[in-house]
């Protein structure tokens, strides 16, 4: 039968053993870890990115590398995601980018802390996760709009621009958001002269729309308006 | 009670009653803010809600731990606190601290790092008051004449504790190591060195409430915490599987995680043995349900829904959703709150002389909160996973996910509802008990008569 002495020298041997193969590992880690992270990368601006990520209690509602809250999307690809237009307008403006939605806080960051947040998230996106987050797997719902096209011979592929910012609230071919209406009929009901209007300045068309005034350049304009001229898809009523 | 220093338990456990509380209202603002009512954005934003929602957790359980201490250490060491006006002292700067640190919140003073966003100036403080804290008890141990192995665990577990506060001061600049440290912390904390001060608690109430022979119990003590080191510390490695840290913890975490729910197994067996070869001949009836219920409610929630999403494969996917809620829920109310409220319920009738633990609340507030948090659970898992399908697999935007999963957030605030009647009772019943009083020295010893 089991002693009490037995029982701790079970207690004291395992606990030895893996605390010392855990230090061990862990200096193992501390060497990896630079390769890993591109520490190489780690500039002023990205540093003071990551002190404003803390200070400011972005974890508090979003994730990083899968880790904080759940109240806001996951960050660690945003960059790759939804590019540079969309998180430096999101940062100037919370609420004017998803009207009438779940809120994020207004910092009112400056012009160089935004730079500098979106330094910190675009050197994130770099870090080696061992694959994390994973693609979505089934139904492949997040990769069809690369394949919707106006018709079934020719498919047309969105500008990059369209594919990062415009998707975060309109749907093409049911992928996207659902905060404005779906697009996949727009190439029937607009013309291309009204688009580019809208797009330059929606309160200009209309006053009261919730549309924010995005940063696009000409080039951006003309790339989107040619590709909403596409979709000429009747949507089912 | 049989020692009069004993008596500033009460206060820790009035804190605790006080914080536990205020922490079930700032849940409450998530829970509606997940729905759709955020009307108190302007005002308490989710990011506020959430870290004072964590960190009066972290506190009350702390300030739990300590009155466990203070009212355990005298009655195992047979002697007096040595320095009882230092645990008063060290009771109102640990109050201090928490109130500057949960009001400077609201004023987005943090540090914005999960569990851990007190700002550092507060950080040296704290340790300064853990120190001790750590100093008051350790001495009290080594300055009496009996050592009992439930003391030294206890002690050997709050010392472990106050020391891996350190790591998480830690500077870095790089996210994955800043993030690498603070699991030193959170983790080393949950599931390794409070294990120890959970394994030494469970002990001296089951020594107390069942009567069975203080050889058998510590010898079980013994191999319970070394399993829960065995698998904890390597354990660790689960969260180091997707933070940019190197390939060879997903199987070291996944391999000794996967042990994990086996030390909390063994806890809950060890605690039903033991209380059915004692034969429950303690009239504190409602503590014991309490000390069993804890050691089975953390095996759910600590072992049994830990496991369900600690290998990589499945954690690829509920990494960072609802699902890792789900799961802390019930691992911290079955493993640490329900381990306070245990120690409370039993502690209430020796420090105040009165004997309220058969009242009809008391049978109400642990059912009801049992209850009412393992819906909460349910509304969670059910949210997690369908959110891991709709925006992780299906690959659909997170917002409108949240949308389609807003609906089994009434069902959590409905679950939360039962929950906090069950602790309103309990905190009504706790009130009831009155303040300690010297009267009640010697009148209960608190043993199996």
């Amino acid at each position: 039968m089991l002693t009490k002495s037995s029982a701790r020298r079970f207690f004291l041997l395992g606990t030895m053993a893996c605390s010392a193969a855990f230090v061990l590992l862990t200096l193992d880690t501390i060497k990896q870890v630079p390769k890993r992270t591109h520490e190489e990368n780690l500039t002023p601006e990205v540093i003071r990115g990551k002190n404003l990520w803390d200070t400011s209690n972005c974890m508090g509602c979003h994730t990083i590398m899968g880790e904080g809250a759940y109240y806001a999307p996951e960050l660690t690809k945003v960059f790759e995601r939804r590019g540079e237009t969309f998180i430096k307008s999101i940062l100037r403006d919370p609420e004017a980018m998803y009207p009438g939605q779940r809120k994020m806080v207004n910092y009112h960051f400056s012009q160089q802390e935004i730079d500098d947040i979106t330094a910190f998230l675009k050197w994130i996106g770099e870090v080696d996760l061992n694959g994390f987050p994973a693609k979505p797997d089934l139904g492949n719902v997040a990769t069809a709009i690369h394949s919707t096209g106006s018709s079934p011979e020719g498919a047309v592929l969105p500008p990059v621009t369209f594919s990062q910012v415009c998707v975060a609230c309109h749907a093409v071919g049911g992928a996207g958001g659902k905060v404005g209406p779906a697009l996949d009929d727009i190439g029937l009901r607009k013309d291309a002269a009204y688009l580019s209007r809208w797009l330059t300045d929606p309160q200009a068309i209309k006053a009261d729309s919730q549309m924010p005034k995005l940063p696009l350049s000409e080039k951006d304009i003309k790339d989107i308006v040619d590709y909403l001229m596409t979709l000429k898809n009747e949507v089912k009523k | 009670m049989k020692y009069s220093s004993q008596k500033v338990a009460y206060w820790f456990f009035a804190t605790c009653m006080l914080l536990f509380g205020l922490q079930i209202i700032y849940g409450f603002i998530m829970g509606f803010a997940h729905m759709g009512m955020d009307g108190l954005h302007p005002i308490i934003p989710f990011n506020v809600a959430r870290a004072v929602h964590t960190n009066l957790l972290v506190m009350w359980l702390l300030a739990g731990f300590m009155g466990a201490a203070y009212f355990i250490v005298p009655d195992e060491c047979e002697r007096e606190i040595i320095w009882p006006k230092l645990a008063y002292v060290q009771l109102i700067s640990f109050v201090t601290v928490g109130v500057v640190a949960i009001v400077g919140y609201h004023f987005f003073w943090w540090e914005g790092r999960k569990f851990l966003e007190i700002p550092r100036p507060l950080d040296y403080l704290v340790v300064v008051n853990v120190l001790l804290f750590v100093a008051n008890i350790g001495l009290t141990i080594w300055k009496s004449k009996r050592h009992t192995t439930t003391s030294l665990v206890l002690f050997f577990g709050l010392l472990t504790a106050a020391l891996l506060y350190l790591p998480g001061m830690i500077s870095t600049d790089n996210q994955t190591m800043d993030s690498y440290w603070r699991w030193w912390v959170v983790h080393l904390w949950v599931e390794g060195v409070w294990e120890l001060i959970m394994g030494a608690i469970l002990s001296f109430l089951l020594i107390k409430l069942t009567g069975v022979d203080r050889e058998v119990i510590e010898k079980w003590l013994y191999i319970i915490v070394g399993f829960t080191f065995l698998s904890g510390i390597l354990g660790t490695g689960h969260h180091y599987y997707y933070i940019g840290t190197p390939r060879y913890w997903l199987i070291i975490g996944g391999l000794f995680s996967a042990l994990e729910p086996l030390a909390f197994l063994g806890m809950a067996i060890y605690a039903i043995a033991m209380a059915k070869k004692g034969g429950r001949s303690h009239p504190n009836q409602t503590a014991l349900s309490w000390t069993i219920g804890c050691s089975v409610m953390s095996f759910v929630g600590a072992g049994f829904l830990g496991f369900a999403h600690t290998l990589p494969q499945v954690n690829m996917y509920t990494h960072g959703t609802l699902v890792t809620a789900m799961h802390g829920h019930m691992a911290f109310w079955g493993a640490y709150a329900m381990l306070i409220l245990a120690i409370i319920t039993y502690a209430m009738p020796l420090l105040t002389g009165r004997n309220l633990f058969t009242r009809q609340s008391a049978t109400f507030a642990f059912w009801t909160s049992n209850i009412g948090m393992t819906a909460m659970t349910v509304a969670f898992g059910i949210a997690g996973v369908a959110q891991v399908y709709l925006e992780r697999r299906m690959g659909l935007d997170f917002l409108q996910v949240q949308k389609e999963i807003e609906v089994h957030f009434l069902g959590l605030v409905l679950a939360a509802v039962l929950f906090t009647a069950g602790i309103v009772a309990f905190i009504y019943n706790f009130i009831g008990y009155g303040f300690p009083s010297n009267e009640s020295l010697k009148k209960y010893s608190g043993d199996v008569s």
